[in-house]
């Protein structure tokens, strides 16, 4: 599973990181996020579609 | 009146206005009846033309406050005081008569671009990185408080903890004297709660202006000797070639203050007035604190929503939803109500401290996202952990509890006294400590951006 984060519809809202800190990393100067990891590692799969799921602005992406 | 004596937008507008709602947001239905509401509006009208105010598109369903709030491209949040461009009213809806408005509210009155430089100014001091230096702050405020009342056995969390945090971390992040709190305190509440045909609204008037012009003041000083801060970030900031002069400096500082003490005062208030009502989930909360803290908040954010709706202007004609907007239109945005569609939240209408998924809207969507959101939740959770550790039995007194007559502007309350087991006070009271991290936060230049400074320091 890869993770993504659309910059260009990320807000900062920052729930992602709250949901999986190690899947997400935020940006020191405005909270926008990026994803920390291209793959998922296994067993975390869970945490990666909550972290979609929670997104206010619906900007990450799983594949 | 003969058919031909109509005009012809009218009727196109009487046609395209549908749904008709009558919801007036600013009398006490629209709290009392919220549940009511938000079970009705979202399921049945989710985009609405409520006949209030002059009328205006109401938007309350989840799905809908999604897809029309973030087309930045056809909304504008411009208050354009001096009539310099469209004539638009900002988010208030009524907006204020024009000649009580000084400044506009800062970055959530403005539109890209330049309200994307503004914000690049200060983001880099309100980011999670910049608010993270700021807890032992934070901490040390809110043993202070606590310490005050932790003997008598007796507290106001509006007026001894919530209101007091949040107003002096804010004066330390602005780079203004901390003492200067309780000036900027009281008028920051009682300007929302106090109706205009309140005898009491001339005294809290009177107050506003006083507010006004100390931050003017410090504007100015802050000119001749600067110190670190946001406002010192305004100041030096350059919007695009043009810089700043002391109005639009007090335009962001007005928006800052005013967006981040009633709205975090609110939240506070209202979750320890649940977790009295419900012990169990407190024991809980105290118990499983690391694994809950984060949810919890989220879930408090959901529920009560503290800034219950925004208000914009279409500044283009569009169709979303099968809508048809004309640019001019006002529209306002039902963040409570959207934080209640079931179609999102099972079981919106309850209080899950485990909550998953929680997409709430409480600190808007788009790119007008509440840019106070990190310090809200550091300074929320910090104020809730100090309680329950410190006053874990507390009972709050539903007799002294004093909820805003009204929920249109913020769903927030005046006073929550409550009664506790007394406990050892562990150092100095607010005005002693208030002084002590004054001179730290002046010592260690505290305030400075993110970008200057990274880590968090020791208070002592």
């Amino acid at each position: 599973m890869k993770v993504t984060v659309d910059s260009t519809v990320c807000q900062g809202h920052t729930l992602c990181a709250m949901t999986a800190p190690d899947l997400f990393v935020l940006s020191d100067e405005d909270g926008h996020a990026a994803a920390a990891v291209d793959a998922v590692p296994p067993g975390r799969e869970e945490a990666a579609r909550e972290a979609a799921r929670t997104c206010p602005e619906q900007a990450v992406a799983l594949s | 009146m003969s058919i031909d004596q109509i005009d012809p937008g009218s009727v196109d507008d009487e046609a395209r206005r549908q749904p008709r709602i009558d919801v007036d947001r600013h009398s006490t239905v629209w709290r009392t009846a919220f549940r009511e509401l938000a079970d009705e509006l979202p399921a049945n009208a989710p985009i609405a033309w409520n006949e209030t105010y002059g009328g205006y598109w109401m938007v309350t369903g989840n799905k809908e406050v999604f897809d029309i709030v973030r087309r930045a491209d056809v909304l504008s949040n411009d208050n354009d005081i001096h009539l310099e461009r469209k004539g638009y009213d900002g988010i208030s809806i009524p907006p204020p008569p024009r000649e009580q408005r000084v400044v506009r509210g800062g970055i959530l009155e403005m539109d890209p671009p330049e309200q994307r430089y503004y914000r690049n100014v200060m983001n880099p001091y309100l980011s999670p990185a910049a608010v993270a230096r700021w807890q032992p702050v934070m901490d040390e405020l809110v043993r202070a408080c606590i310490d005050d009342h932790i003997e008598s056995g007796r507290i106001d969390f509006v007026d001894d903890l919530a209101n007091i945090v949040p107003a002096v971390l804010t004066m330390a992040m602005l780079g203004l004297p901390l003492e200067d709190w309780v000036v900027y305190c009281e008028p920051s509440h009682a300007t929302v709660y106090t109706h205009p045909d309140d005898p009491d609204i001339g005294r809290v008037r009177e107050l506003g202006m006083q507010m006004g012009m100390r931050a003017m003041q410090s504007i100015a000083e802050l000119r001749v000797a600067p110190r670190p801060g946001l406002i010192d970030g305004l100041i030096r900031a350059d919007i695009s070639g043009h810089s700043p002069d002391d109005m639009e400096v007090l335009s962001q500082v007005t928006l800052l203050i005013g967006g981040g003490f009633d709205t975090t005062t609110a939240l506070t208030a209202h979750a320890l007035e649940w977790l009295s009502e419900n012990p169990d989930q407190r024991e809980r909360l105290v118990r499983e604190w690391d694994d809950l803290r984060d949810s919890a908040t989220e879930e408090f954010l959901r529920f009560y929503t503290p800034a219950p709706g925004d208000g914009r202007t279409f500044s283009a004609d569009v169709e979303i939803d099968g809508k048809q907007f004309k640019e001019g239109e006002r529209l306002w945005v039902g963040w409570a109500t959207s934080n209640r569609d079931p179609g999102l939240f099972e079981e919106p209408h309850s209080i899950q401290l485990d909550r998953k998924g929680n997409r709430h809207s409480s600190f808007g969507l788009g790119i007008h996202r509440c840019i106070g959101s990190n310090v809200a939740r550091a300074t929320f959770k910090t104020m809730l952990k100090g309680a329950l550790d410190r006053m874990p039995d507390f009972v709050c007194d539903p007799s002294g509890a004093v909820h805003y007559d009204t929920t249109g502007t913020i769903n927030g309350m005046k006073h929550l006294p409550a009664t506790f087991t007394p406990g050892r006070r562990l150092g100095p009271g607010v005005t002693e400590t208030v002084a002590g991290l004054q001179r730290i936060v002046d010592e260690q230049r505290l305030a400075e951006p993110v970008t200057a400074r990274k880590q968090a320091r020791l208070t002592d």
